[in-house]
């Protein structure tokens, strides 16, 4: 897993919280929003994989397969 | 390791780059309009107290200007000097269709231009007063609009720019 994704995920977090108040300040709300939405999904991406991986370790872990 | 680095400064100095290309294109744009008024005031000038004809008054006009909205004029003059035997409005319209994009205009101005092309030459003195008042109405309308547009959108192409190239590398990497 890895240290990586975290800092990964930590500079997407940062970077869309500039782009909204970026937007946010220009009167783009909707494009503020939108791009909000699309860090939020981008993050989600990246770790949906992970999360795959946690229910497959806790379903051996207490043998519920 | 040192391709990924200089993969990731390509990307984001080129981001910057085309925000920052973006913003001189918005920059640019009241200031081409003011001229464009400018010059098109001189033509009304010309005609009404010189009685120049279209081709000298256009010569004259596009060496004065000092931005690229010149271009209109003298592509005007060369269409019209390649001898094809084309009219004023069809030369005017083929050269603001020719230069329209080394211009910082945009499609309404361009229409504006349009308008105004089709009444060139085609009637009398009075008639293309009208026809340059006409167009020095809607240009000034529009250069308001451009005004304010530029104030909002100028410093946000330009971060915009920068931060997307950043998303992309962070992304992508």
């Amino acid at each position: 897993m890895g240290v990586d994704l975290i800092f990964r995920i930590a500079a997407i977090g940062i970077l869309v919280a500039v782009l909204n108040q970026l937007l946010i300040r220009s009167g783009r709300e909707e494009q503020a929003m939108m791009t909000t939405l699309a860090g939020l999904i981008v993050v989600l991406l990246m770790v949906v994989k992970e999360i795959a991986s946690l229910f497959e370790t806790v379903k051996t872990i207490f043998k519920l397969n | 390791m040192l391709f990924k680095i200089t993969g990731s400064l390509i990307v984001i100095l080129s981001c910057t780059f085309l925000g920052f290309v973006l913003s001189a294109d918005c920059r640019k744009r009241p200031q081409q309009l003011r001229d464009l008024q400018s010059m098109l005031q001189m033509f009304e000038n010309q005609i009404s107290y010189l009685s120049d004809v279209i081709t000298e008054a256009f010569m004259r006009i596009g060496k004065v200007c000092r931005s690229e909205t010149g271009i209109f004029f003298t592509g005007t003059v060369e269409i019209l000097n390649e001898g094809r035997n084309i009219s004023a409005c069809m030369a005017w319209e083929q050269a603001v269709r020719q230069n329209i994009k080394k211009t910082a205009l945009n499609k309404e101005d361009e229409e504006i231009l349009f308008t105004f092309g089709k009444m060139l030459g085609c009637t009398d003195l009075e008639g293309q007063i009208k026809n340059i008042r006409l167009a020095l109405d809607q240009l000034k309308h529009q250069e308001v609009k451009a005004e304010v547009s530029r104030n909002r959108n100028e410093k946000m192409y330009r971060s915009l720019g920068v931060l997307g190239g950043i998303a992309v590398v962070i992304v992508l990497m």
